[in-house]
């Protein structure tokens, strides 16, 4: 099928009337979990894994993809206003958007935002269009090696990449491939660690695990270190940035968009770490890199160009190669496996209404996005006196009434209490729970083509080396544990702080990379408490609360933890 | 002992590895060129041992927050979700999630009465509507909507 013999399909996917209605729900939510800094994308997507059940598989992903870019245009306005960022992938832009805010420029620079991310949204759309489907041909000729090389490299980059500490993720990896094996053995038949329990013999449900530590884990470890409410005083006006605004931050767009795009197609990439690399580069570009920190229009327009480039461009690796490059794009995996699709090369030929579908609803809903987000904003901002206690209450409620529905069994309850606690547990520890689900998701198909391998080549390891496509990416995976190492040792010898791309820039202004998805709450570091001034107007004050309050709840600054 | 607390975590992954790898050995490793069913997941649970090893040994106690009084109250919150489930068996969603949410908004959100109750009361009324009248979920037959509903 043509190129735009798919879009004019998707198009008409897209726009019909319950699919248009999804996607607008989809952004809708995606903008308000966004402000709510109690909820992350990752959560709200597990805890809403139950509904896909209830739709058709291509409304479902357009449903979850909303939520995912539309959380990060949502994660913006609190980040900007507050200095409170909604998600991580947010993070960056607190650093300049709040001190335009605390200049009057608030709305220029949500204004901007809105922009850029629209902009950076359909390059991405875009660049989907023009590269998946070469793509998704290549992958047609993959073999068993090439899945096994391909999913072990996407599972060990995302426990490199957007994590503290990579033998902690890489443990959690290997925790979750192992929970991925209990149940009836596909190939012999054999049940494995099911202890004579017959719930266990289709091993754990996704739905179950992955509500439980993100959704109930989560709610959890918010709940203990309860949050205050904020209120906003400053008035936004002027949303519409100048024509110098425009012009300033045009160079800063463009690049966000391009690199944004790429580091979304990487394993281990998303809107985290493309934002914290935007900013690294505007700022290394700058003729006055001093602005940046005290309200540069470029550190804001860059950064959520890029956040939201890449969670578009996210969803290339997913449709093309059925390997999700990060945690939310996982859970989405999890979504279509539910509904018995298997993305994969053959998508785009099998179930192209999936494909093009998605992809145009994307183009859709960034325009929904803007045109919601400019005139809204001030409706979005009252959100945040939802009391994060009933906000926990309501959600705790919602999941547990969700894991019931998906099989109506009560036994998947406990396993989501069960992972709540394990999920909770992990969070206290320093351990992440993205790599285990992504890793859980994987797992089927990683021991598949790893025993068809096995069965094809008669016993031989080297199988995965002699063969051109899996030995380069064996090659690869072997250059960034032994990197990745080296960087360990260094770091232990100067007691200094994880380095990911972009990172070294940051150093001075305090940010690490939170996993993808999280709620960015708790992520401001003190640092900028240090520069709030004497306030210029009403956003001062509140600012000054917030970046204290979150100061506290994090107990320091996360630079140190190795 | 107390600095050797944050070990804890590492040994109970070396233990559920080499659990793993037991469990597995048992299922039939098979050969290399016929793999049984408990290669894979011998070989998993040898990475989870050998990473937990060596977690054993660098892991940044930083990483370990504090225990506090709040996460005495995390675990009254988990009982009451385990309560939940168990009276959700019982005596169906309504009660059972009134109950809850009465718990949840009084104890942790620290709503006063006046707002906990309605909120409780109307939020279980409208997940019911949603689950069962909506969505047709077959919940539990409940003490309250049971003729109703069978």
């Amino acid at each position: 099928m043509g190129i735009l013999e798919g879009i004019g399909q998707g198009f008409s996917v897209a726009l019909d009337p319950t699919n248009l209605l999804y996607v607008f729900i989809g952004v809708l939510i995606g903008t308000v979990i966004g402000v709510l800094p109690g909820l992350g994308p990752t959560a709200t997507i597990a805890l809403l894994l139950p509904i896909t059940y209830e739709i058709e598989p291509v409304t479902a992903v357009i449903l979850l993809a909303g939520i995912y870019y539309g959380s990060m245009y949502g994660g913006t306005i609190t980040s900007v206003l507050l200095q409170l960022p909604g998600e991580a992938a947010s993070v960056v832009t607190t650093f300049d958007g709040y001190q335009m805010a605390k200049q009057g420029r608030a709305g220029p620079a949500l204004g901007i935002a809105a922009i850029g991310s629209w902009v950076g949204g359909t390059v991405s759309v875009i660049g989907l269009v023009l590269l998946a489907p070469p793509l998704a041909d290549l992958a047609v000729e993959f073999g068993s090696q090439e899945y096994v090389a391909l999913t072990a490299l996407g599972i060990l980059l995302v426990t490199y990449l957007g994590t503290r500490h990579p033998v902690k993720s890489l443990s959690m990896a290997a925790l979750g491939l192992l929970l991925a094996t209990v149940g009836q053995d596909l190939i012999t038949g054999t049940n494995r660690f099911t202890f004579g329990s017959i719930s266990l013999f289709d091993g754990f449900d996704f739905v179950a695990v992955a509500m439980g530590l993100f959704g109930v884990g989560e709610i959890l470890y918010n709940v203990e270190k309860t949050e205050k409410a904020q209120a906003l005083k400053s008035k936004i006006s002027n949303i519409w940035p100048s024509r110098k605004d425009l012009r300033d931050s045009s160079g800063a767009i463009a690049r966000g968009s391009v690199m944004g795009f790429f580091i979304g197609v990487l394993p281990g990439g998303g809107g985290v770490i493309s934002s914290l690399a935007s900013y690294a580069t505007e700022k290394r570009r700058a003729k006055d890199p001093t602005r940046f920190g005290k309200g540069a229009i470029e550190g804001v327009a860059g950064p959520e160009t890029a956040n939201n480039a890449s969670s578009t461009s996210a969803f290339i690796p997913l449709l093309t190669l059925g390997i999700p490059p990060n945690v939310v794009l996982a859970l989405i995996f999890g979504a279509l496996l539910i509904q018995g699709i298997t993305p994969g090369p053959q998508l785009i030929d099998q179930q192209p209404e999936i494909f093009w579908g998605v992809i145009a609803s994307m183009a859709i809903g960034n325009l929904m996005l803007l045109i919601l987000n400019i005139p809204l904003v001030g409706f979005f901002v009252q959100l945040l006196r939802v009391r994060a206690g009933i906000l926990a209450a309501f959600a705790l409620l919602v999941t547990m009434a969700g894991v019931f529905s998906v099989n109506n069994d009560i036994f998947d309850m406990w396993v989501v209490l069960v992972f709540g606690v394990i999920g909770w547990l992990m969070k206290k520890t320093g351990f992440e729970p993205g790599p285990l689900v992504l890793a859980f998701v994987l797992g089927a198909i990683l021991e598949s083509n790893f025993r068809r391998s096995m069965l094809i080549s008669g016993g031989e390891f080297s199988t995965f080396f002699t063969r051109p496509m899996s030995g380069t990416l064996f090659a690869l995976m072997a250059l960034v544990i032994i990197w990745s190492t080296v960087q360990g040792i260094r770091r232990r010898r100067r007691r200094s702080r994880p380095s990911t791309p972009g990172e070294e820039d940051l150093a001075a202004t305090g940010t690490t990379a939170e996993p993808e998805g999280t709620p960015g709450a708790e992520n401001t570091d003190d640092t900028e408490g240090a520069t709030t001034g004497a306030p210029r107007d009403g956003s001062g004050s509140t600012g000054a609360t917030g970046s204290t309050a979150s100061g506290a709840q994090d107990g320091g600054p996360g630079p140190d933890r190795g | 002992m107390t600095k050797q607390l944050h070990r804890l975590a590492p040994l109970i992954l070396v233990l559920l590895g080499v659990a793993g790898m037991l469990g597995a050995r048992s299922l039939g490793l098979g050969e290399l060129n016929a793999p049984g069913p408990g290669l894979w997941p011998f070989i998993v649970a040898m990475l989870l041992t050998g990473t937990g090893i060596v977690l054993l040994f660098i892991d940044d106690p930083e990483d370990y927050e504090p225990w506090t009084r709040g996460t005495l109250g995390i675990a009254l919150g988990l009982a009451s979700l385990a309560v939940f489930i168990v009276l959700f068996e019982t005596i169906g969603f309504l009660v059972s999630a009134i109950l809850m949410l009465l718990f949840w908004l009084r104890i942790f959100a620290r709503e006063p009465w006046r707002w906990a109750v309605p909120l409780a009361v109307l939020g279980a009324l409208a997940f019911h509507l949603v689950f069962v009248e909506a969505l047709a979920v077959p919940f539990p037959d409940g003490i309250v909507f049971a003729p109703v509903g069978s």
